[in-house]
């Protein structure tokens, strides 16, 4: 299944990304600058849905034990820490021409930021232990704890004075993009995701194969 | 659901809270300071402390802005109050009357001399030809 | 909605002034996944080797 989903994706990303970066009219402020935001909003949205599948993932491990659950987590943090790392660069580039600036410490960036550091705090406590149930044990608790940041993240604009604007599309009001540049970006938010399911789909059979190497069914299934 | 998973789901929603409430705490502490900039009515209320750099954000008044040479100055207002800002160098494309902006530097006679000047742009994205037909 | 937003491919490349932007930011989005593609498919290589070897 997994090379179905990779193929779809792509081409759906690359659809998409012709449609926005070639066909989308260009911003009345920013002119073409803007077109980073086909690759910047997919990133950013994947940064803080991937935690959220963490965290959901933790919660089913600490009161089920369900090992899957414990890989997910391992599977995800690296692809998060990806998309993290494009949404921070994206948004620093962008900057250059919008902001005239390409970091400032303000609450939107500083959060994603720490996101960003807790993915890879994530990933390195991990290979730091010898014992691996105590560690699917440890990192869940701390995706737990550290998911208090995400609502930090979505409403740092709304709290606080940013440099970053408030968001263009919510759930409750209507889109403050015009439809031409709009549908372009559902189109390559959905093609991104499906491109980075794919690969955590990639990277959980790595995780799974290394833990359960000596089972029989992994055996059967190399 | 048997007792221990009960027990279990119990401390993983307590852990959660506490995080939540532990950091909130945290956060209304800091209120203003994780705030990025002023408004000129917040300024004009506070005491700020001598050769301490502020980041003032606004709106660029409209017919505010003067240039000489490389020199520009204008004011920023958020509709209520505003302050006049002197600047000297290149500001970003996206700098002109109406638009919101952010300037950092020191307040010198009521003058901020700005060292900085960043741009902001609003949630709203639509092609030129839209904005022209609504005006 | 479907038509071609520049005169011609060099402008597309230029985009006013801002292509180096728009287009850094898409090759770091392709390099950086594909990188991560290409490390995970070598890992799973490795560990199926292992498993066969054993």
């Amino acid at each position: 299944m997994y090379p179905y989903i990779l193929y779809f994706s792509v081409l759906f990303y690359a659809f998409a990304l012709v449609w926005g970066l070639g066909f989308a009219p260009a911003d009345y402020v920013q002119g073409n600058s803007f077109r980073i935001i086909y690759l910047h909003v997919p990133a950013s949205f994947l940064s803080q849905s991937l935690y959220i599948v963490m965290a959901i993932a933790a919660g089913i491990f600490l009161i089920w034990k369900v090992k899957l659950a414990a890989y997910m987590i391992k599977s995800i943090a690296p692809v998060g820490a990806l998309v993290t790392f494009i949404a921070l660069i994206s948004g620093s580039i962008w900057g250059i021409p919008t902001w005239g600036t390409w970091w400032q410490w303000d609450a939107r960036i500083t959060s994603t930021l720490i996101l960003f550091i807790m993915y890879l705090g994530l990933i390195s406590l991990h290979s730091s232990f010898t014992n691996f149930e105590k560690a699917d044990k440890f990192i869940s608790v701390l995706v737990l704890i550290g998911f208090v940041n995400i609502p930090i993240i979505k409403k740092s604009v709304d709290w606080w004075s940013t440099l970053h604007q408030p968001a263009s599309i919510t759930l409750t009001n209507k889109p403050s993009i015009d439809p031409t540049m709009l549908y372009p970006l559902i189109f390559s938010m959905i093609g991104f995701s499906g491109i980075i399911v794919s690969l955590i789909i990639l990277s959980s059979k790595v995780h799974i194969f290394k833990r359960e190497s000596h089972k029989s069914w992994v055996k059967r299934n190399v | 659901m048997n007792n221990l998973r009960r027990k279990r789901l119990l401390s993983v929603v307590a852990l959660v809270f506490t995080s939540f409430l532990g950091v909130f705490l945290i956060l209304k502490a800091l209120n203003s300071n994780l705030d990025y900039f002023y408004t000129p009515s917040e300024m004009i209320n506070i005491e700020i402390p001598d050769k301490k750099r502020v980041k003032l954000g606004g709106m660029v008044q409209e017919d505010s802005v003067k240039r000489n040479g490389t020199n520009i100055s204008f004011k920023i207002t958020d509709f209520n109050h505003s302050i006049d800002v002197s600047y000297n160098g290149v500001v970003p494309d996206l700098f002109k009357e109406g638009s919101g902006i952010v300037a950092y530097g020191l307040i010198v006679d009521e003058i901020l001399i700005a060292e900085d000047i960043f741009a902001k742009h609003d949630e709203n994205y639509m092609p030129p030809t839209i904005e022209i037909s609504k005006k | 909605m479907f038509n071609f937003a520049f005169d011609n491919l060099n402008s597309f490349f230029y985009m006013d002034g801002h292509g180096i932007y728009v287009w850094s930011v898409f090759f770091i989005v392709i390099i950086s996944t594909s990188l991560m593609f290409i490390f995970y498919k070598n890992e799973l290589r490795k560990i199926r080797k292992k498993i066969i070897d054993e």
